[in-house]
């Protein structure tokens, strides 16, 4: 099993959470963050004073998935993210040891 | 060895067949209150059959100990799956070591039986101690009730150890209890109107009677409401075996018990008519609104009793500055109601015969956030349902709700207008939603209770406690027009409750018909509506579209139009998210709402000049003015509009431009062309002059030196160079509202200095002294800031510096001074902070940076 961490647009949540579920993906777990990479932040002034906008917004998606979906899913969200500005976000992706359903103790790929 | 208890193995199957006969008259229609009885008595001889069996086998008589029923057990009132509260009381310490051992095998055979059992043992002397932190088992001690064992224990506690420790714990338990029960409401948002609703613990749940029959009996009140025969308390027993009716069906069909009542199990209980007598049928949401109005019986008497005994807590001087207070408001003003303990009171009852008095004690409360007593809204619902009193001004009229919405605290008005009846009265629409259930995956709240939970989010921004609306609390502060704004929110979900696909289209329908009914302008009306329809956009683009990205920000303006509008939208869509449920409103959502009104607010200022009007492109607007000015050539409204920034036609009606040109047909005659109107709590004056030198300065040297202080200032001009200025001002010793004639002597003061008739250094003589003398209450700090990038014409300069009276006319003289002229001006005041942003060219070109350093230094020094 591998947990895809996906860190992209908030505008671009709506269009990927939708590429997802069409290709039979339903459990997301999804957080608001904020942060930056190479795309830094950048300066407001409103008013007369100075508002720097360094941690820009973001959505973070999490998804546990059995080995053999983790390419189509990757595939999907770089199709759907991807706007080719700086700040389209990142994919993480690592190994998870096991899962359980806590309603019926089920282990494993089953448990997913 | 002790014997073991085979006498009880028969118990375990007799248990069962009793719980499913009571069920099965639950079923069958049984009341709440029979199935709980039964259920009662069934513990009862349980338990009184297995104490009894366990000393048997112990070869005990049991002397010494007794065992007691409390809580909800204790008053007789156990709901499937509840836990049976019991105490094992020891006569001493030599009892207590005797029996026990008992209590554990005790309730392990009551747990085989089939009862769930929370038990505890206590000696007689340690009742007589008051446990502080633990309220919860004094409170359980109030509903005991012995069931078993030597009834002299029981006796010498109710006769001698508890009459005398009650006397001293009344007091701490009464605060206690209050504190409680502040805090369960708190948790649940304090409202009844929640989508899934507790049914035990939530407000208008059965807690608040239980904790209101807890409160009366620590107060000493002699009045026992479960057996009272007055009105209320039929509609109290009605509530109560409503909700316990409930509540054995939700234990029973969760089999545990878990009170809260889902969307599933609404529907359920709708279907089979739970808790009602007639045969009609009704669907979950009618149901609910049943639900609804019995917990507002419950919730609203327990509210009023703890007010009561809040209010007798306040302090002696308390009393004695609120008198005083009271005193003055009595004979200065004759009102028919007074402020007494932080609440307003009727104080001459017959005076609310007249609807306007009770509109004029609402508009106080929205005025001063001063709630109206439960007992002066009793009051007032006697007066409304009694027909036969007689009554006059029943209908509303616009100033007058607008007063109420446009205050600074409407929800305290509303709140009670909604509990009363009078805001459907008022706003007929808002009955559709009338404790209504959406069924939706984010929304806690019926959809009333959601819209009225929008605007106390705005009115608690005066004084924000939450982080959250930080940002906001400027804007609600200077928001203009408040009254449409809370207008909109009450009306923006009233389709959910209409037979309509989109709700946003039922709410717009809505609007229709109260805007005839309260004789909205039609400025008003298309200001209400675009709050409206526009409502989810500004969520739509902050969760859908990338706010950094400047077409976005562009396209947002677009639909926008103006600052004020969007002021007005971004408080909406702040209200509507955070109402939605405690945590809707996170940091994240906050912070990207606000930089998408920081964006857009920045693309209105710096983007003026960008977008002009092209009058012969206009030919709907043209249609309209001349619809509003017949006599004129299209020719003429053509050469007027051409060359004014777009925004002249998002800050001003087709009937105002009609005016405006209806002036500038009379520039021939006079030069200089004004024309003043009161507006909301302050006046307008629009001027048209062809450009001249220093004219900015000039018109706001004279507002200063009539003491006026202008609060907001547009001034444009069109190709032809015709200037049209704006200014709202405020009328500080209120020389033109009072004295009307004053007016034609003000205009001409105007042109005379405009026109360089008369000079305006004697005018401002003294008064501007005098201004400067005084010490601002909150200071602020000069910045001046240049742009160059924004407009390919002109050089921006914003600045913010303390407002004071004649700013505006020092600015603009040291404009002039220096030979900038002022292509647009944009003027606005936040408190004590002007925020001024002026459009500068100098020789019909952007200023040169050595001019911008000199003018930073002239401005410095005017501003120092």
């Amino acid at each position: 099993m591998m947990k895809v961490e996906a860190i992209i647009q908030p505008s671009r949540f709506e269009s990927v959470k939708d590429a997802l579920v069409e290709i039979g993906i339903e459990g997301i777990t999804v957080t608001e963050v904020r942060g930056h990479g190479r795309q830094k932040g950048h300066k407001e002034i409103y008013r007369g004073r100075e508002y720097s906008v360094d941690l820009l917004p973001k959505v973070k998606l999490e998804i546990i998935l059995a080995d053999a979906l983790v390419d189509r899913v990757v595939e999907t969200i770089l199709k759907t993210a991807k706007t080719g500005k700086i700040g389209d976000g990142k994919i993480f992706l690592s190994r998870i040891e096991d899962s359980i359903r806590i309603r019926n103790e089920e282990r494993g790929e089953s448990a997913l | 060895m002790a014997e073991s208890p085979t006498s009880l193995t028969a118990l375990g199957p007799q248990c069962e067949a009793q719980r499913e006969r009571i069920l099965k008259l639950f079923n069958g229609g049984a009341t709440a209150q029979d199935t709980l009885r039964q259920l009662c008595e069934l513990a009862d001889d349980s338990i009184q059959k297995v104490f009894t069996e366990l000393l048997r086998v112990r070869g005990s008589a049991g002397q010494g100990l007794c065992l007691l029923a409390l809580g909800g057990y204790g008053r007789e009132m156990l709901f499937p799956y509840s836990d049976l509260d019991l105490l094992f009381l020891f006569c001493n310490e030599k009892a207590e070591l005797e029996f026990r051992p008992l209590i554990s095998e005790f309730s392990r055979v009551l747990w085989d039986l089939g009862f769930r059992v929370s038990s505890a043992g206590r000696t007689l002397e340690e009742c007589r101690r008051i446990e502080g932190d633990n309220a919860e088992f004094h409170l359980a001690m109030l509903d005991r009730r012995f069931l078993a064992g030597d009834n002299s224990i029981f006796v010498k506690l109710d006769a001698k150890i508890l009459s005398g420790s009650e006397r001293q714990t009344r007091s701490f338990l009464l605060t206690e209890l209050q504190r409680l029960t502040r805090e369960r409401l708190a948790r649940y948002g304090n409202t009844i109107f929640h989508l899934e609703p507790n049914v035990k613990e939530a407000p208008g749940g059965l807690r608040d009677y239980h904790a209101l029959l807890w409160m009366r009996q620590l107060a000493g009140e002699r009045r026992d409401p479960r057996i009272s025969p007055v009105n209320e308390d039929e509609l109290t027993r009605n509530a109560v075996e409503f909700l316990s009716s409930i509540r054995c069906f939700l234990h029973y069909s969760n089999a545990r018990n878990d009170n809260t009542l889902t969307y599933e199990l609404q529907a359920s209980a709708a279907e089979r008519s739970l808790g009602v007598d007639d045969n009609l049928r009704r669907n979950a949401a009618e149901w609910m609104r049943l639900y609804f109005r019995h917990a507002r019986t419950l919730n609203r008497q327990l509210l009023r009793f703890v007010e009561q005994k809040a209010a007798s807590s306040i302090s002696l001087r308390q009393r004695l500055i609120n008198a005083t207070i009271r005193a003055k408001s009595d004979t200065s003003n004759g009102k028919a109601f007074a402020m007494r303990d932080s609440l307003l009171e009727i104080t001459n009852e017959q005076a609310f015969a007249d609807r306007n008095v009770t509109f004029e004690m609402l508009a106080e409360a929205a005025r001063t956030g001063v709630p109206l007593s439960r007992d002066s809204e009793r009051a007032i619902a006697y007066i409304m349902t009694h027909p036969e009193l007689p009554q006059r001004n029943m209908r509303i009229t616009w100033p007058v709700l607008s007063e109420i919405l446009g205050a600074d605290f409407p929800g305290v008005a509303l709140r009670p207008m909604h509990r009363l009846g009078l805001l459907i009265e008022i706003l007929p629409e808002f009955r559709s939603i009338d404790s209504l259930v959406v069924r939706d995956f984010y929304h806690r709240y019926t959809v009333d209770e959601h819209s009225l939970r929008t605007i106390e989010h705005l009115q608690d921004l005066a004084e924000p406690s939450d982080p959250l609306g930080f940002h906001f609390t400027p804007i609600w502060r200077t928001v203009e027009r408040r009254d449409l704004l809370i207008l909109a929110l009450l009306l923006h979900d009233v389709g959910k409750g209409m037979p309509v696909d989109n709700h946003v289209i039922g709410s717009l329908q809505a609007l229709e018909t109260a805007a005839d009914r309260l004789k909205l302008s039609p400025e008003e009306k298309a200001e209400v509506s675009f709050l409206i329809e526009h409502h989810l956009d500004m969520s739509a683009t902050v969760q859908r579209r990338d706010i950094f990205d400047p077409s976005t920000v562009t396209a947002f303006s677009a639909i926008v139009e103006n600052q004020e509008r969007l002021q007005r939208l971004s408080l909406l869509t702040y209200a509507d998210i955070h109402a939605v449920n405690p945590e809707a409103l996170t940091p994240w959502k906050a912070e990207m709402l606000w930089q998408l009104f920081v964006a857009t607010s920045n693309h209105f200022s710096r983007s003026i000049d960008r977008d002009r009007l092209h009058a012969s492109d206009e030919a709907l607007l043209l249609e309209k003015v001349r619809q509003q000015a017949a006599w004129a050539s299209k020719a003429d409204v053509e050469r007027f509009l051409e060359g004014f920034p777009r925004r002249y036609l998002a800050v001003h009606s087709p009937a105002e431009i009609a005016a405006h040109f209806a002036l500038y047909q009379n520039l021939g005659a006079e030069p200089v062309q004004t024309e003043i109107k009161p507006s909301h709590h302050a006046f307008t004056l629009t001027l048209l002059s062809a450009d001249r030198p220093a004219l900015f300065a000039a018109i706001a040297g004279v507002l200063a030196a009539w003491g006026m202080n202008i609060m907001k200032a547009d001034a444009f001009a069109n190709a032809a160079g015709v200037v049209l200025d704006t200014f709202h001002f405020v009328d500080l010793h209120r020389t033109l509202e009072l004295n009307p004639s004053e007016i034609p002597r003000f205009r001409k003061s105007i042109a005379d200095v405009v026109n360089n008739r008369q000079g305006l250094e004697p005018l401002l003589k003294g008064r501007l002294a005098a201004s400067l003398a005084r010490t601002p209450k909150v200071a602020v700090q000069t910045s001046l800031n240049f742009d160059d990038a924004s407009s390919d014409q002109c050089t921006l300069l914003e600045i913010i510096t303390q407002d004071r009276a004649g700013l505006l006319y020092e600015i603009g003289s040291a404009l002039a001074r220096i030979s900038c002229n002022i292509e647009v001006a944009l003027i606005d005041t936040e408190g004590q902070k002007a925020i001024d942003v002026f459009y500068l060219t100098s020789e019909r070109r952007k200023l040169t940076p050595q001019k911008q350093e000199l003018l930073r230094e002239v401005l410095q020094a005017t501003l120092a």
